[in-house]
């Protein structure tokens, strides 16, 4: 068995909307294991961004233990958060995020920027990721001047650049047409198989059967977990 | 360690990019928000240059007096314009030199070199052929003068021991008197005339300049006692000048000579003397209250100016910061740390600072050089303090400007800032 890496108990994410508490993550008790490649699912609302936020050290839970390597997030200052975020997490957002007056190149360069990279090399790494997402052609382009598709590419040229043992991505192939999502499916399988921890969120079931394990989140709490 | 520092150093370099970059891309409105900074440096450098040109310019003129020469007068140059206190007081004679120079002889530890009398009045006119100048300095003394005063001759000579003692008709003028009446050809040899005396000019100061027009060596005339007292009269105003040895000491000298012009002039012990004995210091004071109000002033500008653009530069930081909330929770979920942000922001702010710092210095230079063009004996001096105090002023003001918004800027929340709106 592979080591566990991602390990939650009664974790909860709650919002105090006022009067009102939302909770958006009820008492999650999860494993995942390192080269896992999960698929995390539910309705609209459900907590999965929230869920994604909170593994990716971007949230802290309300309540509950959240550790990452045997290490209790709770316990690590803003600095270490920063750290783990940058050399261990790669984070494909839901909106992609990416900064709209810089080009590609430049985009996927930051990660690398905030872990000491030096310049050529920053390039160097930049380029071979956005090459690996088919993008090797529109390095030097601004997001304004990319498809939707191309966007969530080079977001998810990004999240790898640093070569990080953890990707989340959240909704990866929401943009994409079907030949391309399998493509992108097909390089998250292989990053998996090295020894990656892929978890994605997607509404489309045909997306989640590429990956070994479906999780089903309803209004916070985990519905089903099985893997396939 | 030594990888955290080479982080640091490639956080730093991206910051001043991200800096640039959003000054450049937002020209207007950095420009309009160092207004503020750039109206104090120009203010504060300003100010500084004129200080600096009223000291100058009186060094200057201090330095053709002569700092190591002290002069016996009637009145005080310390209480200028209390002309009343010393009405009554008697006249001083010009043989006091002599008797001074006869006393410090026979005494090896005096403190006083020599004694040089002088008879002056700034009311002389000269004249050549039909050319007038008038208001000119005509001054009596001896042959010794120039021990007591500086000034380098441009042509001829100083008058000789047998021309002073002799009370020839001989002079030797400054550089405005022999281009004023001499415009086209050499002064040397002619004769000008003063009060309808023929005076033979034997020598020519080469330019000293002047300052403010307050003191000017260049439109003075000087002969040989004597002859001056045949011209003017007897009554004119004495100054006894008397060069000391060592300015370190010129305290001490002051001491002796007032001990040896009491014995002099007869002066009981314990009454008041009836002269002064004046040093170049007591004029300096008097540019004082100038300077004081010029830097009050100032420094009022220089104050309430950068106080508007510190706050002005702290709300636009605050814009700033609030305007790319999503970039910086974007950065902060790639790595970047509480510091990085920090300084990603300051930096931002002491950019804007520092570049209205060096506009506010341009425009102050400017404005320097076009008053030296305009009016050239105006005292201006521009000094490498000055700039350096004025940047130094300017990164302060982007440091204090800065630190709210940038520390209120890395204290966000990843994930809050990411879904700000
Ligand atoms: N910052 C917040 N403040 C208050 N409520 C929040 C906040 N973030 C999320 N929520 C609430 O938590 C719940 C879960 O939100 P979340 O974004 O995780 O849903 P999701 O499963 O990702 O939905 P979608 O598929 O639409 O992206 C929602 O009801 C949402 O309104
Ligand atoms: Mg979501």
């Amino acid at each position: 068995m592979e080591p566990v890496i991602i390990r939650m108990a009664s974790l909860c994410r709650h919002y105090e909307m006022g009067e009102q508490i939302v909770k958006a993550l009820d008492s999650i008790d999860m494993e995942f294991r390192r080269n896992d490649y999960a698929a995390i699912m539910g309705p609209s609302g459900s907590g999965k961004s929230t869920l994604m936020n909170i593994i990716g050290c971007l949230d802290t839970p309300t309540s509950g233990i959240y550790e990452l390597n045997g290490i209790n997030v709770a316990e690590m200052d803003d600095d270490e958060l920063a750290r783990v975020r940058n050399r261990e997490i790669g984070f494909v957002f839901q909106t992609f995020n990416l900064l709209p007056r810089m080009n590609c190149l430049k985009n996927v360069e930051l990660p690398l920027i905030y872990s000491g990279v030096p310049p050529e090399e920053r390039k160097e790494r930049a380029e071979q990721a956005l090459l690996s997402v088919g993008l090797g052609d529109r390095i030097l382009h601004k997001p304004a001047e990319l498809s939707g598709g191309q966007i969530q590419r080079v977001a998810i040229a990004r999240a790898l650049v640093n070569r990080p043992s953890i990707i989340l991505a959240d909704e990866p192939t929401g943009n994409l047409d079907t030949a391309t999502s399998h493509d992108i499916m097909d390089m998250f399988g292989k990053l998996s198989d090295l020894g990656n921890t892929i978890i994605l969120i997607t509404h489309e079931e045909d997306i989640a059967r590429f990956t070994r394990r479906i999780i089903r989140l309803r209004d916070g709490r985990i519905e089903s977990d099985e893997k396939q | 360690m030594n990888g955290n520092l080479q982080q640091f150093r490639y956080e730093t370099a991206e910051s001043l990019k991200i800096a640039l970059f959003q000054i450049s891309s937002n020209k207007i409105r950095s420009f309009l928000t160092a207004l503020g900074v750039i109206i104090g440096i120009v203010s504060i450098t300003m100010m500084g240059t004129a200080i600096n040109g009223i000291d100058m310019g009186f060094e200057k003129s201090l330095s053709m007096i002569g700092y190591d020469v002290i002069y016996i007068q009637k009145s005080s140059w310390s209480t200028m314009g209390e002309w009343w206190r010393y009405r009554n007081r008697p006249d001083l004679k010009t043989e006091y030199a002599a008797r001074i120079n006869r006393i410090i002889a026979d005494n090896p530890d005096t403190e006083l070199l020599i004694a040089v009398p002088q008879m002056s009045t700034y009311q002389a006119t000269a004249s050549y052929k039909d050319r007038v100048l008038e208001q000119i300095f005509s001054l009596g003394t001896n042959h010794e003068y120039l021990k007591t005063a500086s000034g380098d001759l441009a042509s001829g000579r100083f008058f000789t021991p047998g021309e002073s003692a002799g009370s020839e008709m001989v002079c030797v003028v400054g550089d405005d008197i022999a281009s004023g009446l001499f415009p086209n050809e050499n002064a040397l040899g002619k004769s000008i005339s003063l009060k309808n005396r023929k005076f033979r000019i034997v020598g020519v100061f080469k330019k000293q300049g002047k300052f403010l027009g307050l003191f000017s060596f260049d439109n003075q005339v000087i002969m040989p006692l004597g002859a001056f007292e045949k011209v003017y009269g007897r009554n004119m105003f004495v100054t006894i000048r008397v060069k000391i040895r060592d300015q370190a000491r010129i305290a001490e000298a002051k001491e002796e000579l007032l001990g040896l012009m009491r014995r002099i002039r007869r002066i009981a012990p314990g009454k008041e003397e009836d002269f002064s004995i004046n040093e170049q210091k007591a004029f300096k004071s008097q540019l004082d209250p100038i300077k004081n109000g010029i830097a009050a002033a100032g420094i009022f500008i220089t104050g309430m100016s950068l106080f508007v653009g510190a706050i002005g530069i702290m709300n636009i930081t605050f814009v700033s910061v609030r305007e790319r909330t999503r970039e910086i929770g974007l950065r902060k979920a790639l790595g970047a740390k509480r510091r990085t942000i920090l300084l990603q922001f300051l930096i931002e702010s002491v950019m804007i600072c520092l570049l209205g710092g060096v506009v506010g210095l341009v425009t102050a230079l400017s404005i320097t050089f076009v008053i030296e063009k305009a009016i050239p004996d105006f005292p201006v001096q521009f000094s490498f303090t000055l700039v350096l105090a004025s940047l130094g002023v300017s990164v302060l003001t982007g440091i204090i400007s800065g630190l709210a918004p940038a520390v209120n800027a890395s204290k966000l929340d990843p994930a809050d800032s990411l879904r700000y709106e």
